[in-house]
């Protein structure tokens, strides 16, 4: 008998109560109970072996027993089926063990009456008649549509039943249907055969049409609540199986067994393949990932831990790890399970470079780093973050990132607007408004677009859709794009979500001020029309009621109260991603502004405990980062051990990242001591600093500097080229600020300092960091060499550091 | 990462060989060795037509059609007796007979984002992507290419014109940014034109530029990662300066770039446009056996007023690049085993919709090919009636792949492998188009 007793709580989920301690091993059916009405109905049942703290699925491999075929049948994959009523005991062995379970048939040889909503479409949803490839296509396919995945059942009935002069269904022989015909084959589809004619598909749709294809039946007042899958997580091991059990509930408190239902995928591929009735198996490769099961729009995933490594040998346990930061804890928690051990903590000047860079967005002077280094102070590394949060080029390096995002481009914005809309966002910054204030200013920005910055977004997005795609995707994190035509493919959204998204946007009235400007305020008549039912729409927020306006309202004002809602469930959860990945170099969501059930974060207990402390301290984001780097995480280095240098997404090492375009310019500027001019601004203006984009400089569009057409924070490019590499060497940009005469090389050649000076000095000033021997013989055989003097070696040994990796990347 | 082949010099000591240390016949020998298996096609120029152009108003008319249909231009004969083009295209017209147009390939992808990388990486995005997308799920063919066929003499291996911007799905992925491509952002067509950053700058002559180098290779110290499922970004760098001095150094890029020495009537006949001037740079290229260039002439997607559009922009300026380029290497002996390929990402709608455009059609598209032991004056498969879907001889996006790489002497189904081991096939399916072989 099992150890482990397993009771069906209906809406509520599984839960167990082990009866007995201690078993060494323990097999066990789930689930233990389970009622089947109907002769439609099945079970999927799953069969484990417990052992340790180890659970392996045995399913595919058990012996299954019914103790009455003439009750219930059971096949070799644990899938029971009724025969006639009656209460059957069935039996699963596995080498010496036995486990049972009971199931209970009722109306077991007769099925129970059809419905269309809750049978028909999601058999045409499981054949893959409604997608996106065939007649879910937004045009159909061959004169036949679709809804999406099934999603309005009214247009669905009568595409099927009513459409073509009803000649898809033929009631007098229903066999004969053009439905059946060409979904099983028999006449010519474009789509392939999708069943025969013995398949369970084709039986329910035959009876369907024999029964006069009812579009109502007695369960309409009955919804589908949810969907639950079983189990919910595991870990495995490599060239593994795992089967679940995906169930439906419903508002009536009723379930039934839709694995066979349900279509599959996996976020990560690499890791596991799963196949169409919710079995997958594992590859040689360890790590995590989820297995997403979809049921009518609803998503559950079973999320499957594969440790990367053997249990690690005493030497490579961290127990000098402090889980005293909640970060860390959760990290190690998580690298427990997969069996990694974290890099070295890296050394100081390092990680002075790493938060100059990532804090302030520029490289630490040689000063900084003799004073770092001699600083004694444990706490020096917390304390060098809060001095950077103070200075003034925080808030010139973080306006870059947003006005990224927020399309700051002065093309399309014009000059002004876009310097006054830049210099709005540097004051954000530099008085660290938090950020709910700030969601709050730019979606009910309304006045002057000179006086009031913030009005800008209004014109780098002024149709209703483009407010509602980009409000979506810069805050709530959220792809709502698709959504505008049709069902979100992967999500619950939809184009009642878009739409009532977009109806916040329509009732503002701009008007030419002088020069440019413009003027923007609540007004108008215009409305937001749902473009399938040509109705007006009422302003509704993601999973919110359609809001009740009074006349002349600002609607805007509904839409940034739930944005900025501590409940709110999605702004804060899309903020920290983005500052997680910008100091941890990847998102614990990626890509970061595509949050989704299907989309799992790589560790979704910490990206709640991140988005529950930025809210509680007032969407502080300088908390955030203190937070953040604070860790003991954040100080890693990015040299692997053998353990975990497959390791990309746990963050058991720093992940190096190429400096960005802007940063990457003034950071060589600074090294040689020399300045940059952009057209049209104050010489010496650094690069985080520029208000225009579209300054031509051929350095930032080498290094990835984004046009700003898009809200995807995916348009900067991040990768290293080969013409960037050209560009380092060669440039006469690059070139020219190394041997400028004023320039830092030059400065160091005439002065008295002896090589070794030189070379440290433009260590320091490149690298933040002391050369040590070997690098310091090296470059003293430049000074010493006949070919060079004084100059050419400084120049030489510069432009040498400024084409290393160690320079380019931050690590 | 090199190959090693039967006597143990890798193609990268070959290199390493030509640059220092081996006599003439080891020379020799590595090269025959080195002189790929046999390949109909050396080179191949990848014209590609972002937007996806109409198939109607190019190279597949259907002038029975209803007006709707067949829209306001007309056929003119071409110099093969019974194909038909539309009227824009006269000069390619009379170099029919030196092409092989495809008139049936379909595919079910209907955005940019999907269909451009179908129709360059040879494989449909696994899930639908958005229109606007840049997405990269595959190897791109310039970057198959180049790893399989290496790089020599210093130059790049693909040459991508960036113009207006790099292809959306014309990357490496898997295979790491070594085999990216080699960007080409300036245009051709300014006065001022030149490969940028490739010649030393100002002071530096070569033996400093040597020997500083040589000082950078020396203390560039940050420890690599080379297990390749770390994806360390750090990986690429090194290659990227390994491929920089071969280009710095090589007198041949040098030359193969040089599109100033051109004569001002050569020049002319590819017109004076950014398409035209990428096309002879092309040229130019592939003439010093730079194996795969990608030149984009941008802006198909002709939703509203395409008559307009094509009628006074696009079909000139590509009609007479397109018919001088192939001119050009057939004057030259080129054509023989150089491959040219034009085409979109999808063909466009039968029908005529209310902004006198024509929406995405990926259900029927043409494509151009020519050279490399393509038949001279053929046509394969049709569309039916409306130019809605093949009537004759349907083919698919990877037939269209696997003709590419069995060209380039690359099996088309070999198995590739991703940074984590996973076997992929580099073509899943297809047949190379055996009209096209």
């Amino acid at each position: 008998m099992s150890g482990v007793r397993w009771i069906l709580l209906v809406g509520m989920g599984l839960t167990f109560t082990p009866n007995s301690a201690g078993h060494a091993s323990d097999l066990r059916i789930e689930p233990a109970q389970a009622t089947l009405a109907g002769s439609d109905a099945r079970q999927q049942l799953i069969v484990t072996l417990s052992s340790g703290n180890r659970e392996t699925d045995v399913t595919q491999t058990a012996k299954f027993v019914s103790s009455d075929s003439g009750i219930a049948t059971i096949d070799v994959h644990g899938v029971v089926r009724p025969v006639a009523d009656g209460v059957v005991t069935i039996t699963a062995t596995n080498g010496q063990a036995n486990a049972t379970a009971q199931v209970v048939v009722r109306q077991g040889n007769q099925p129970l009456p059809i419905s269309f909503r809750h049978d028909i479409i999601p058999l045409l949803t499981k054949t893959g008649c409604n997608s996106g490839n065939c007649h879910g296509k937004q045009a159909g396919r061959n004169g036949f549509k679709l809804s999406l995945f099934g999603f309005d059942h009214a247009f669905d009935y009568d595409a099927i039943v009513r459409e073509a002069r009803g000649r898809r269904l033929f009631r007098a022989s229903p066999d004969r249907s053009l439905l059946l015909a060409k979904a099983a084959g028999q006449l010519p589809h474009g789509g392939g055969r999708r069943f025969d004619k013995g398949d369970p598909q084709y039986q329910l749709l035959l009876r369907w049409i024999d029964a006069g294809s009812p579009f109502e039946s007695e369960r309409d007042d009955v919804s589908l609540t949810g969907i639950q899958v079983v189990p919910a997580s595991r870990v495995l091991s490599t060239h593994s199986r795992q089967q679940v059990i995906v169930t439906a509930l419903f508002s009536d408190g009723s379930t039934s067994d839709v694995t066979h239902l349900s279509s599959y995928t996996t976020n990560n591929e690499a890791l596991a393949q799963v196949d169409g009735n919710g079995l997958f198996a594992t590859t040689n490769l360890g790590g995590e990932f989820a297995v997403m099961a979809n049921y009518m729009g609803h998503v559950e995933t079973c999320r499957v831990t594969i440790p990367m490594n053997a249990p690690l040998p005493k030497e490579a346990r961290q127990s000098a790890w402090d889980t005293s930061h909640y970060i860390d804890r959760l990290l190690a928690e998580k690298w427990e399970k997969l069996n990694l051990a974290p890099s070295a903590r890296c050394d100081d000047a390092t990680f002075l470079r790493r938060a100059t860079l990532d804090c302030i967005g520029r490289l630490p002077t040689p000063r900084e780093v003799k004073d770092f280094l001699a600083n004694p102070s444990p706490k020096k590394r917390t304390q060098l973050v809060e001095a950077l949060l103070t200075r003034d080029e925080y808030a010139d390096f973080w306006t870059v990132k947003w006005a990224d995002l927020l399309r700051l481009n002065a093309e399309q914005l014009g000059a002004k607007n876009a310097y006054v809309f830049d210099a709005w966002l540097r004051e954000v910054f530099r008085k660290n408004l938090p950020y709910d204030q700030f969601v709050r200013q730019l979606l009910t920005a309304q006045g002057d677009s000179f006086e009031n910055g913030a009005t800008n977004f209004y014109k780098a997005f002024a149709k209703p859709k483009d407010l509602t795609i980009a409000s979506s995707q810069i805050f709530l994190g959220i792809r709502l794009e698709c959504a505008q035509c049709h069902h979100h493919p992967y999500e619950k959204w939809g184009q009642d979500d878009f739409y009532g998204l977009a109806a916040f946007f329509p009732r503002l009235t701009r008007k030419r001020g002088t020069g440019g400007a413009e003027l923007l305020f609540v007004g108008g008549k215009a409305d937001v029309k749902h473009p399938r039912t040509g109705l007006i729409v009422a302003p509704r927020t993601l999973e919110g009621a359609p809001i009740e306006l009074l006349p002349g309202e600002d609607r805007r004002k509904y839409l940034a109260d739930w944005m900025t809602d501590p409940k709110n469930r999605f702004v804060a959860r899309a903020l920290v991603n983005r500052v997680w990945a910008d100091f941890m170099g990847r998102g614990l969501v990626e890509p970061i502004d595509d949050m989704r059930a299907t989309n799992p974060a790589t560790s979704e207990e910490l990206l709640a405990a991140l988005a529950a402390d930025f809210v509680k301290n007032g969407f502080d984001i300088k908390h955030l980062i203190r937070t953040i780097t604070s860790s003991n995480a954040y100080g890693l280095s990015s040299i692997p051990n053998r353990w975990n240098v497959r390791d990309t997404y746990n963050y058991s090492r720093a992940y190096r990242k190429r400096i960005p375009a802007e940063v990457l310019l003034d950071a060589v500027s600074d090294v040689t001591g020399s300045t940059e001019e952009f057209a049209g601004m104050p010489p010496g203006t650094r690069a985080v600093q520029l208000w225009n984009n579209r300054l031509p400089s051929t350095f930032l569009d080498v290094f990835g500097r984004p046009e700003r057409k898009t809200v995807c924070e995916c348009e900067r490019s991040d990768e290293s080229s080969l013409g960037q590499v050209l560009h380092l060497m060669n440039a006469p940009l690059v070139n020219e600020k190394i041997q400028s005469p004023v320039g830092r090389a030059a400065q160091l050649a005439r002065s008295k300092a002896a090589p070794d000076e030189i070379i440290t000095e433009l260590y320091l000033s490149a690298l933040g960091r002391f050369p040590n021997d070997r690098e310091m013989n090296s470059a003293r055989k430049t000074f010493a060499s006949p070919d060079s003097n004084r100059r050419t070696a400084t120049e030489d040994v510069l432009w040498a550091l400024l084409n290393t990796a160690e320079f380019v990347f931050n690590h | 990462m090199t190959e090693r082949y039967c006597d143990g010099v890798s193609r990268r000591n070959f290199v390493q060989a030509g640059l220092g240390g081996l006599g003439l016949s080891q020379l020799l020998r590595a090269q025959a060795l080195s002189a790929e298996t046999k390949r109909p096609a050396k080179r191949c120029i990848f014209i590609w037509m972002d937007g996806g152009p109409s198939h109607h108003e190019t190279f597949d008319p259907k002038p029975d059609a209803q007006a709707e249909i067949r829209g306001i231009f007309d056929t003119i004969p071409t110099n093969v007796s019974g194909v038909q083009f539309s009227e824009h295209v006269p000069k390619i017209a009379q170099i029919m007979d030196r092409l092989t147009i495809v008139r049936s390939i379909s595919h079910h992808d209907p955005g940019h984002g999907g269909g451009n990388h179908y129709l360059t990486t040879g494989t449909s995005t696994p899930t639908p992507v958005a229109c606007g997308a840049k997405v990269s799920f595959h190897p791109s063919f310039g970057s198959v290419i180049a790893k399989e066929l290496g790089v020599k003499d210093g130059l790049p291996t693909y040459v991508q014109f960036a113009l207006p911007g790099p292809l959306r799905s014309g990357g490496p992925n898997f295979l790491g940014s070594k085999y990216a491509p080699f960007y080409v952002s300036n245009n051709p067509n300014n006065p001022d034109f030149k490969m940028a950053d490739v010649t030393l700058p100002r002071g530096v002559n070569d033996r400093r530029a040597r020997s500083r180098e040589s000082l950078r290779r020396e203390i560039d110290n940050l420890e690599r990662i080379t297990d390749a499922a770390a994806a360390d970004p750090v990986n690429g760098l090194d290659n990227f300066y390994q491929q920089a001095v071969g280009l710095i150094t090589s007198p041949a890029a040098k030359r193969a770039f040089d599109i100033n020495s051109e004569p001002a009537k050569v020049r002319d006949a590819y017109g004076r446009t950014m398409v035209g001037q990428q096309c002879l740079l092309a040229r130019r290229l592939v003439e010093a056996n730079i194996p795969f260039v990608i030149v984009q002439h941008a802006g198909w997607d002709h939703h509203g007023n395409i008559f307009t559009y094509l009628k006074n922009r696009y079909l000139p300026i590509f009609d007479m690049a397109f018919s001088a380029l192939i001119r050009d290497l057939d004057d030259r002996g080129l054509l023989e085993d150089t491959l040219v390929l034009a085409l979109g990402e999808f063909g466009r709608t039968p029908k005529i919709n209310k902004n006198v455009g024509r929406d995405h059609w990926p259900g029927a598209m043409s494509v151009i090919a020519a050279g490399a032991g393509v038949p001279r004056g053929q046509i394969i498969g049709a569309t039916d009636k409306k130019g809605a879907a093949p009537s004759q001889r349907r083919l698919t996006v990877e037939d269209f792949a696997s003709t590419l790489y069995a060209k380039m002497g690359i099996n088309p189904h070999k198995i590739l492998h991703d940074t984590l081991g996973r076997p992929i096939p580099l073509v899943q399916g297809g047949d190379a188009i055996r009209e096209l072989m």
